[in-house]
């Protein structure tokens, strides 16, 4: 028998199926944490974010339009959250001592692999917030640069000018001697 | 002359409409080409950032379902509905009965405007009495003692208390 698709699930979770409206967490989780982490770089303050981020999405269930793809929407409003919760705190959020981990690579690959992660999440955690957030929605969420601009309520020359220097800014980064 | 950044990055993003001229440019411009390749470089860093296990299973919380806001099943629903028709019942019944105590009661300041309202009401009823309504079948009434309709107004609101505890019983959040 084939999975049910996450349309059946939301569905379900509209009528009040808790038991399907879980396994479309379980299924969204890792993505959404991901996001958090990548905009907050803070593993605690993330898991608790993405959370959050089912339990308004779980609230909003009914003002889903069932014709959409949920995995793009429920990134969205976890990455609104992130930027609620960064415009709220007002301080920038510290690196984690966060290790990747890639069990399919050989024990010299892994270490190569978890050192280039880290890099490049230090290179990310280095950004000043308004930039890592343009990063996200451009780069994971594959949002135009109109769409940044409407979900950040910011110019469009901003949102431009944001990604540029984010980029030149994680080019050097990334590029710099150890 | 090389692209600028802004050029260089609208291409790579598809936000550009100088598409041919740009690709053109790339083609000749040994500089701008190792620009546009860095920026693919970066790309496929980012791209090739593994996403990171959660310590703990978020649906836990949603699958044993203590903090969630249900959705009320359909048979709730309908019993919202029959208690909003029961308790208009119960104030139709009631409305004869409490015309004919509220003159008994001996409470001076308060008998002025609940004859006024009485006399309002009075005169809506006189005024339904001129209404012409189809004849219809005459059905034998019960004379339904007071104690009784104590009774059943005690039986619904019970009812009622019982129904709305169900209906807010998986609302609790948290």
């Amino acid at each position: 028998m084939n999975a049910p698709t996450d349309r059946d699930l939301i569905l379900r979770a509209k009528r009040g199926d808790s038991e399907a409206y879980g396994e479309i967490v379980t299924r969204h989780q890792t993505s959404v944490f991901n996001v958090c982490y990548r905009i907050l770089h803070n593993r605690s303050d993330a898991e608790d974010l993405a959370q959050e981020t089912f339990m308004r999405a779980y609230n909003r269930l009914n003002t889903f339009d069932i014709e959409r793809e949920f995995a793009p929407w429920i990134r969205r409003v976890a990455a609104n959250l992130c930027l609620n919760f960064l415009e709220s705190q007002k301080t920038s959020t510290q690196l984690d001592d966060e290790r990747d981990e890639d069990k399919s690579q050989s024990p010299s690959g892994q270490v190569e692999v978890k050192e280039r992660s880290e890099k490049i999440r230090q290179a990310l955690a280095s950004l000043p917030s308004n930039y890592r957030l343009v990063v996200e929605l451009r780069h994971y969420q594959e949002m135009s640069y109109d769409e940044i601009a409407n979900e950040l309520k910011i110019p469009l020359s901003d949102v431009k000018s944001h990604l540029f220097r984010a980029r030149k800014l994680l080019a050097e980064k990334l590029h710099a001697p150890d | 002359m090389h692209l600028t950044d802004e050029q260089l990055n609208e291409y790579v993003d598809n936000e550009t409409n100088e598409r041919e001229q740009i690709e053109l440019h790339l083609h000749l411009c040994d500089e701008c080409s190792k620009r546009f390749s860095d920026l693919q470089n970066l790309f496929l860093e980012l791209d090739s950032l593994p996403d990171l296990q959660l310590t703990r299973d978020l649906s836990t919380r949603f699958i044993s379902s203590g903090g969630l806001i249900q959705q009320p099943p359909r048979w709730l629903t309908l019993t919202v509905f029959a208690q909003a028709a029961l308790a208009l019942i119960a104030l139709i019944i009631s409305i004869p009965v409490i015309t004919t105590y509220i003159p008994q009661i001996d409470t001076n300041s308060l008998m002025t405007p609940l004859f006024e309202i009485q006399s309002l009401w009075n005169t809506w009823l006189d005024s339904l009495s001129t209404l012409q309504l189809p004849t219809i079948p005459e059905f034998p009434i019960p004379i339904i003692e007071m104690s009784s309709l104590l009774l059943a107004l005690a039986g619904i609101f019970v009812l009622w208390i019982l129904g709305n505890g169900l209906l807010l019983r998986n609302q609790i959040r948290r």
